[in-house]
């Protein structure tokens, strides 16, 4: 089953640990200017910190405009092929989230590759800002917030072992009938 | 790694082996080399910070806001590493607050930041001929001046920099407009609201004319052998997670601590005369939480993230936003000015790291203020006309903008206490402060230790060095004062050894990670392996020696006495009511504390000790 990276900007911290496990599972240094993770700060306007990293789009913009074929996929993750690669960053600019990073000490362009399908960054998260996810459970929890947004919901109160507690549902629909 | 001549030294990891110096006033930028005895024994941080000040102050008289005075900003061995909370950098120069030894280290990831552009230390000197900031590219250094700077609040001018670098990723350390003047408590800010708050570094950098440095480094950190510190790390990680206190922690942060404090009855509130507020509840860390928190930030590599973003939504500070308010600030402008309206801390927090002040010593003299009017201990005429009480927020706003532009009383308030003193020397009873640094947010009358460690702080009374008063409270007051001296020195040893490495407290004093961990991370990235007692050793080495920096301005016993008050005024309310310390138990514990560090009767460390920092150490 493909599995995504979700990321909750809402629960990310910037602490940077995502960066430096991400280089060291990948370069094998220190360095978190060398991940293909980066926590984007913003402050004051808007407030928000967001770990930007590549989302395997299946239709994709990097793929598409590489000139020498140097984006490969394997079960649906993409990497880049070294051996093809120009190191043209036609794929840097074509990424719409900014997902492909450079480093002077690097010829090529990097970019996520899910570690072969076990991501370092998601168990090393203390925020737990970042999920590894079956692609099919992406958008869930904006459904489940959807649903319990709905505003027509009603409530009943009621009282169970002493304790006020409320149940909200949502009543059927009634129809013109009773005009 | 073309800087790391791995196959010469011993130390194989953890140094570029560079300090950077930057004279202000030549446009010189220099690199020097130094040597494995000198990493060795000073370590970094703090330590190399004390070494360089102690260099400088014997070769000239150095006042602290002269061109003279050395500030040296040092990330330490440790920093930018990935083990818990690697983001810490001191800022060491001597105080125009205390016109002592001063440091005070800043979290975020500006030391990263130094660190990864291979720099172990930057000393600057010198004055510049006009308003300027450093630019440090990796290898490429450059002074910019920009006379539009001037008068720019800290985070904004963090904003306007960062704009002209065309560069939002950069790292960039600031002053604001309270630095500009010389207020002498003024403090560096990064990250938009990490500070190098305490002992007036802020006015260091004023003085020098220098507003920011801003940094960009993309270095590989050198590490001897990443896999073992890949291992200690992940179970490192791993034990802060599991504790118990671990989310909570998160949640609310330092914050947490006002209730820890208030139930102890240790909460400074109205300058210090009472330690239980009545109005803890409303502006506690559960307050926080529910109504003004929008988001958790945390410094480089910290998994605890102890920051919060506050932002008020309604009222009249609406639209009011802050990485804050800590602890230390929630209880100098709530209880200690006896504010019991959050959204008015946020804003005194916002309004402080904007005009980059210290909120510890802003509250404090504050707090000294509305109870000198309240006593009549200083007219209104002397106060132009202001009517302190306390509570009243409109009038703390006023006095903060005052302060940092220096007009009517501000510009006496902006001397701090020693200022404050000189000027009305009726108020020396009610200030707490110990050498000229006003006293942060813990009450020390009922916990000797506690007294004895801002006595005794290096910097003065500042909880930094020691925070024993949980531990005494915990023990029960009668445990004997040998003990309580020996707690003072194992806190001001091992928490500046944090301080040296480059990395957070926090780790060890809020969620208990073993302090023995850090010599494991030491022995990682250095190839050079230690006991935590070692390195032990070299911090306590580094007391003495800031103690003789601190005994060439003529610092000796009689500066090591805690605020006034511990002896004379006992609290009204609370657990505590009616207890003061007792000046014979003080003068014992104090012998007991010299004869254990060596030091003698009079608190002077031994000549043959001194002459051991006097190796010779290569600066231009």
């Amino acid at each position: 089953m493909p599995r995504r990276l979700a990321v909750i900007p809402e629960r990310c911290s910037g602490c940077k640990i995502c960066e430096l496990v991400c280089s060291i599972n990948r370069f094998g240094v220190n360095n978190p200017k060398k991940s293909a993770i980066r926590v984007m700060v913003i402050y004051p306007h808007p407030i928000i910190r967001m770990p930007i990293v590549c989302r395997q789009c299946k239709i994709a913009k990097c793929m598409e405009n590489c000139p020498t074929g140097a984006i490969i996929t394997r079960d649906g993750i993409y990497d880049i092929d070294g051996e093809k690669c120009i190191s043209c960053h036609q794929c840097v600019i074509s990424c719409p989230f900014g997902a492909i990073f450079l480093h002077e000490d690097i010829d090529t362009p990097f970019k996520c590759n899910l570690c072969n399908g076990n991501p370092r960054c998601v168990e090393a998260c203390p925020k737990n800002a970042l999920l590894f996810l079956p692609e099919h459970v992406l958008g869930q929890a904006q459904r489940m917030n959807s649903v319990l947004k709905y505003v027509h919901m009603k409530e009943v109160e009621y009282v169970e072992k002493g304790e006020r507690k409320v149940l909200r549902y949502a009543d059927i629909e009634k129809g013109k009938t009773e005009d | 790694m073309p800087t790391l001549k791995k196959e010469k030294r011993k130390i194989k990891g953890g140094y570029f082996w560079k300090i950077l110096w930057v004279d202000l006033e030549a446009e010189e930028i220099k690199e020097i080399e130094f040597d494995e005895a000198f990493a060795s024994k000073y370590i970094g941080g703090r330590g190399f910070g004390a070494k360089l000040v102690w260099d400088n102050i014997q070769k000239r008289k150095v006042d602290p806001l002269g061109a003279e005075n050395v500030l040296v900003i040092s990330p330490g061995p440790l920093a930018g590493l990935f083990l818990p909370a690697s983001g810490k950098t001191s800022f060491v120069s001597i105080s125009p607050q205390t016109g002592i030894y001063g440091d005070s280290s800043m979290g975020g990831s500006f030391g990263v930041e130094l660190k990864q552009a291979g720099i172990d230390g930057l000393a600057i000197y010198g004055k510049a001929k006009r308003l300027s900031y450093l630019w440090i590219d990796n290898n490429e250094v450059k002074i910019i001046g920009n006379e539009k700077l001037k008068g720019k609040g800290s985070l904004e001018a963090e904003g306007i920099i960062k704009e002209e670098i065309r560069d939002e990723n950069i790292k960039v350390a600031t002053i604001g407009v309270a630095g500009e003047n010389l207020v002498r408590f003024a403090c560096v800010t990064s990250d938009w609201g990490r500070n190098s708050g305490r002992t007036g570094i802020g006015a260091v950098m004023g003085s020098k004319n220098l507003k920011a440095i801003a940094v960009r480094g993309t270095k590989d950190l050198p590490v001897y052998d990443l896999p073992r510190l890949e291992k200690a790390s992940k179970a490192s990680f791993n034990s802060l997670k599991e504790n118990k206190n671990f989310i909570f922690w998160q949640q609310q942060g330092l914050m947490s601590v006002i209730d820890y404090v208030n139930e102890a009855g240790v909460m400074p509130t109205y300058n210090f005369r009472e330690g239980v507020f009545e109005h803890a509840k409303k502006i506690n860390g559960y307050e926080m939480l529910s109504k003004y928190k929008i988001g958790d930030t945390s410094c480089f590599a910290c998994p605890m993230a102890c920051g919060n973003v506050c932002l008020v939504k309604e009222g009249k500070y609406r639209g009011t936003v802050v990485e804050g308010p800590e602890y230390e600030t929630a209880c100098m402008f709530g209880p200690n000015l006896g504010i019991q309206n959050f959204s008015a801390i946020i804003k005194a927090n916002q309004v402080c790291d904007e005009l980059g002040m210290d909120t510890i010593t802003a509250g404090n003299i504050i707090g000294v203020l509305m109870e000198a009017q309240e006593n009549g201990l200083i007219s209104e005429k002397d106060l132009d006309g202001l009517k302190l009480k306390w509570g009243s927020e409109d009038i703390v706003f006023e006095l903060l903008h005052r302060i940092a532009q220096r007009k009517g009383v501000g510009d006496i308030l902006a001397q701090g206490s020693l200022g404050i003193i000189k000027r009305w020397p009726q108020l020396q009873p009610i200030i707490s402060q110990v050498k000229g640094l006003e006293q942060s947010a813990y009450d020390a009358r009922i916990a000797i230790s506690m007294a004895l460690g801002y006595a005794t702080s290096d910097i003065g009374a500042h909880h930094t060095r020691a925070w024993t008063i949980a531990k005494e409270l915990e023990m029960g007051m009668d445990w004997p004062l040998e003990k309580k001296a020996e707690l003072v020195i194992y806190h001001q040893t091992l928490r500046p050894l944090f301080d040296m490495l480059g990395v957070c407290r926090l780790p060890w004093i809020e969620l208990g990670f073993d302090e023995n961990q850090y010599a494991e991370f030491y022995s990682a990235v250095t190839g050079i392996e230690v006991t935590l007692g070692q390195l032990l050793e070299k911090s306590n080495d580094i007391y003495d020696l800031t103690r003789a920096i601190n005994m060439k301005y003529g610092i000796s016993r009689i500066n090591d006495y805690p605020p006034e008050r511990v002896f004379t005024l006992p609290m009204t309310e609370g657990p505590h009511a009616g207890k003061i310390l007792k000046r014979e138990d003080y003068e014992a514990i104090l012998d007991i504390y010299y004869q254990k560090r060596g030091w003698t009767k009079d608190g002077l460390v031994k000549e043959e000790k001194i002459k051991t920092f006097n190796d010779p150490l290569m600066s231009p």
